[in-house]
């Protein structure tokens, strides 16, 4: 398995943290990273706004609720998954593209944010994350896969 | 007879452990401040404190109602984050961190003790001497909090009146990761103020108890418990010379 | 299987070609595979449709995906390299479809998100219908500002029974879409 790279952002699109796992991807400079943040959380609203289903009358298309943006994009050497957790901070996880069981890793990186960054009682919500046990879980888990 | 008359003088600062004594000795008392409590509800409305309409309170329950409930984890780590930003809002440094972190506990370690020694099998006399308090701790109290006892317990070769007790991964910590600038601070400070407050509570004055976080080498990352915390209890010199006298005594 | 869209852009950044194909029976949880069906409910260029809900004009929309896939394009590259595809992305509603011709013209489709990738198919748009009869139309100008002679009638008709055997064939073998694609596609060359 080759999971490439770890981005999370948060409600207000900056980049909170950031993590290669394994090399694939081009090196981006801190920078470029933010910028990269930025530009999909505004992409990411507008692709939810862009659904077909609002041109269907409103007894006939989905929830509002259920409107989503990205959560799968493809390209020829990278998968990427994006899972917005309900208070609207952002997973992204880039593996190879044939990649099983994205939705189990993510849902076990969720865990670990949950654990050792939402319950470090020095992480100050919305900043970036500095927390060596969830960098240490996060290796130990996606080592542990490879 | 003399030793703990000699007690309440020594340590003047901090509670008279007679407070907590009778609540174990007439443990049937306790219902008794409760009745209180509920009548007085009607005349003193909207105190932020709301009571359950069937007046069931917590003091109305039976005493071992909870003895084997658990507690979530989480709720417990979210509580704990608000104390240490609470704690962390007038501090000037980790030192004084730690401190109130440990004033924090004192207050449970007082009434643990005797709640703990009530549920005991057959309720022993509260601990008189060294050895058995600290098992008391590093067993019961330790089982009571974490679910299983504390890893080992050692006296230091150096100093007499100085004990160990260490504990391989802490509940209160395992979720903590403490920022470069925080250097060598160890929420255990809020547990080793518990231990205090158990120590005070049965008459054994302490000068102080202490966290110390001592991650272990070798063995992969950052050893096999990066966790590892020791809790340094050391006891006051009135409570070594009346350790003597008693062994004398035997 | 179900189409909602279709879209070209030239390298201008002009959307040069619009589609908008909206089902005709409601949308329940058990109807899966509703189809765009060609004749009355299709509208082409122009016509809103009957049920427009919120949002945008037509322009906007076009506007709007341009945007994306062009963000989404740039921010492949710059992970990927340049060598890399922009290929789809999919939300929990819709899947959009992308494919870029070397002239960078960008080809846009919209359809539901069990749809398997449909980068051959537009491929093959561009090749078999767009380049036959909109490039090769000696009446079409080489550019199209405002999508000046690309609508013309055979390519129209052809994109539109093109997208009727897609379906077809996908809701015969959902689970083989590409390679029915092919073959379908091949028998209409014959047909035409």
């Amino acid at each position: 398995m080759v999971v490439f790279a770890l981005l999370i952002i948060n409600k207000a699109g900056g980049l909170i943290y950031n993590r290669e796992f394994h090399s694939g991807l081009n090196k981006l400079s801190s920078n470029d990273l933010l910028i990269l943040a930025g530009t999909f959380h505004g992409v990411h609203a507008i692709t939810r706004s862009l659904t077909p289903h609002r041109w269907l009358p409103e007894s006939e298309s989905s929830p509002a609720g259920k409107a989503t943006g990205i959560e799968v994009l493809e390209s020829s050497t990278f998968r990427m998954q994006c899972f917005q957790t309900i208070t609207g901070t952002k997973f992204l996880l880039f593996t190879e593209p044939h990649q099983p069981n994205i939705d189990a890793i993510l849902r076990r990186i969720y865990e670990l944010y949950a654990d050792y960054v939402m319950k470090n009682p020095f992480y100050t919500v919305e900043m970036p994350i500095r927390c060596e046990k969830f960098d240490r879980g996060l290796d130990g888990f996606v080592k542990a896969k490879a | 007879m003399a030793t703990p008359h000699s007690l309440h003088h020594e340590g003047p600062q901090k509670p008279p452990p007679s407070t907590t004594l009778p609540l174990r000795q007439h443990p049937q008392q306790q219902p008794q401040p409760t009745q209180q409590t509920v009548q007085a509800l009607p005349v003193q409305p909207a105190t932020g404190l709301r009571y359950p309409s069937s007046k069931k309170t917590i003091y109305d329950r039976n005493i071992n109602r909870s003895k084997t409930a658990e507690l979530s984890r989480a709720a417990f780590a979210y509580l704990f984050i608000e104390m240490i930003g609470y704690a962390q809002r007038r501090v000037k440094g980790v030192a004084d961190l730690e401190k109130r972190l440990n004033e924090a506990g004192q207050p449970l370690g007082h009434r643990l003790l005797p709640l703990l020694l009530h549920r005991l099998p057959s309720p022993p006399p509260r601990p008189t001497r060294i050895l058995p308090l600290l098992q008391f701790i590093t067993t019961t109290l330790w089982r009571h909090l974490f679910g299983r006892p504390a890893d080992t317990l050692e006296r230091s070769a150096a100093n007499a009146a100085e004990y160990m007790i260490s504990d391989n991964e802490p509940l209160v910590s395992q979720y903590i990761s403490v920022p470069r600038e925080m250097g060598n601070f160890n929420a255990g400070a809020f547990v080793a103020g518990v231990i205090e407050g158990v120590c005070v509570g049965a008459g054994f004055e302490v000068e102080g108890v202490t966290a110390h976080g001592v991650a272990e080498q070798g063995g992969g990352e950052g050893g096999m418990w990066p966790g590892k915390t020791v809790f340094l209890i050391r006891f006051c010199a009135g409570v070594l010379e009346r350790e003597e006298g008693l062994g004398k005594g035997m | 299987m179900v189409v909602y869209s279709f879209y070209i852009f030239d390298r201008h950044t002009e959307c040069i070609y619009s589609r908008r194909w909206i089902p005709t029976r409601p949308l329940s949880a058990s109807s899966k595979t509703i189809r765009p069906q060609s004749g009355s409910s299709i509208t082409s260029n122009g016509d809103t449709g009957p049920a427009v809900r919120k949002g945008f004009s037509k322009e906007d929309d076009a506007k709007l995906i341009f945007g994306t896939v062009f963000s989404l394009r740039n921010m492949v590259r710059r992970l990927g390299g340049d060598e890399d595809h922009f290929i789809s992305y999919r939300t929990g509603e819709y899947k959009l479809h992308y494919y870029e011709t070397p002239t960078r013209m960008k080809f846009v489709m919209l359809t539901d998100t069990k749809t398997n990738n449909l980068r051959v198919v537009l491929h093959q748009i561009w090749a078999n219908l767009y380049v036959e009869f909109v490039v090769k139309n000696p009446l079409s100008p080489v550019e199209h500002p405002g999508g000046i002679g690309v609508a013309n009638e055979l390519f129209e008709m052809g994109l539109d029974s093109f997208i009727v055997r897609i379906i077809q064939s996908s809701n015969l073998s959902p689970f083989n879409t590409n390679d029915n694609t092919e073959i379908r596609f091949s028998s209409l060359n014959t047909l035409n």
